[in-house]
């Protein structure tokens, strides 16, 4: 039984928690690399709101006050740019791998 | 030329209290204050206005951030100086900001239109460029409270995102006009 349960652990598809601390008008870090299913949680730490959203709005956290989080969960492999709809200088990058 | 006669009403209104070329004002903590929260009001009345004005989307939400922006701020100094007890002072930069934002909106005024958003961006970059010259080399070197310091300190990231801000919509927007740098 505890032999069955570490191979499942071992096939590697548990679900990981990443954060992104948007702090000082940028993304920390800029780019993240990520496997599909994973939860991505941005925190504004800054005075001023943000948001975290992808490009034509496929997705967006929404405005994000001071101390505000926001989450994402990518389901498909591939680059994700995204910026903030407030200042739209500020940029980011999701690289999300099958696992 | 109204972003030129910004950037010298605030070098001016700044210098005017400089005893030599190289030393900062002298301003108070309570002055310090004030030249905040007037820099940012300046600002948020500009977008509000230009917000009647201006016709493309870009523009309009630059005027949205401006207004979020900067009242975000205001409310964050007015906590601190509640918290220090710090209650702010009005001083001949605070005044010269506020005759100089009369006169940028009286010039603003007669405009529409693309017109009116061009000038309106250009304002933007000579005001945040100001501001952002007046945050390192006269606010931040004169303030004695850490934490007025750093709440300083703290928004002028949110400065030059809005000068950078400004400056893509102006290229988005065209040639520079004739009056402007």
């Amino acid at each position: 039984m505890i032999v069955w349960l570490l191979l499942l652990a071992g096939l590697g598809s548990t679900p990981k928690s990443h954060t992104v601390e948007i702090r000082g008008m940028e993304f920390h870090p800029a780019v993240l690399t990520v496997a599909v299913g994973d939860t991505i949680v941005w925190i504004n730490r800054d005075i001023v709101p943000h948001t975290a959203t992808g490009m034509r709005r496929k997705w967006d956290s929404g405005q994000l006050q001071q101390g505000d989080s926001g989450r994402y969960v990518p389901s498909r492999v591939g680059r994700v740019p995204y910026t903030c709809t407030l200042h739209p200088t500020m940029k980011g990058m999701l690289i999300v791998r099958k696992e | 030329m109204l972003p030129i006669a910004v950037t010298l009403a605030l070098t001016v209104a700044l210098q005017a209290q400089t005893p030599a070329p190289a030393a900062a004002p002298d301003l108070s903590d309570p002055e310090v204050a004030h030249v905040a929260w007037t820099a940012n009001s300046i600002d948020i009345d500009m977008a509000k206005f230009a917000q009647t004005r201006a016709h493309k989307a870009a523009v309009k939400q630059f005027a949205q951030t401006m207004i979020t922006d900067h009242t975000a701020v205001n409310e964050q100094a007015a906590a601190l100086a509640k918290k220090l007890g710090v209650t702010p002072a009005d001083n001949a930069v605070s005044q010269s900001l506020q005759n100089d934002a009369k006169q940028a909106r009286a010039s603003l005024e007669p405009l529409h239109g693309a017109a009116f958003e061009r000038a309106y961006i250009d304002r933007e970059v000579a005001y945040h460029q100001a501001v952002l010259d007046a945050i390192d080399k006269v606010l931040v070197p004169t303030t004695e409270n850490a934490e007025l310091r750093k709440l300083l300190t703290d928004v002028r990231p949110a400065i030059a995102t809005h000068l950078e801000h400004a400056k893509q919509l102006r290229s988005q927007l065209g040639a520079p006009s004739r009056t402007s740098k």
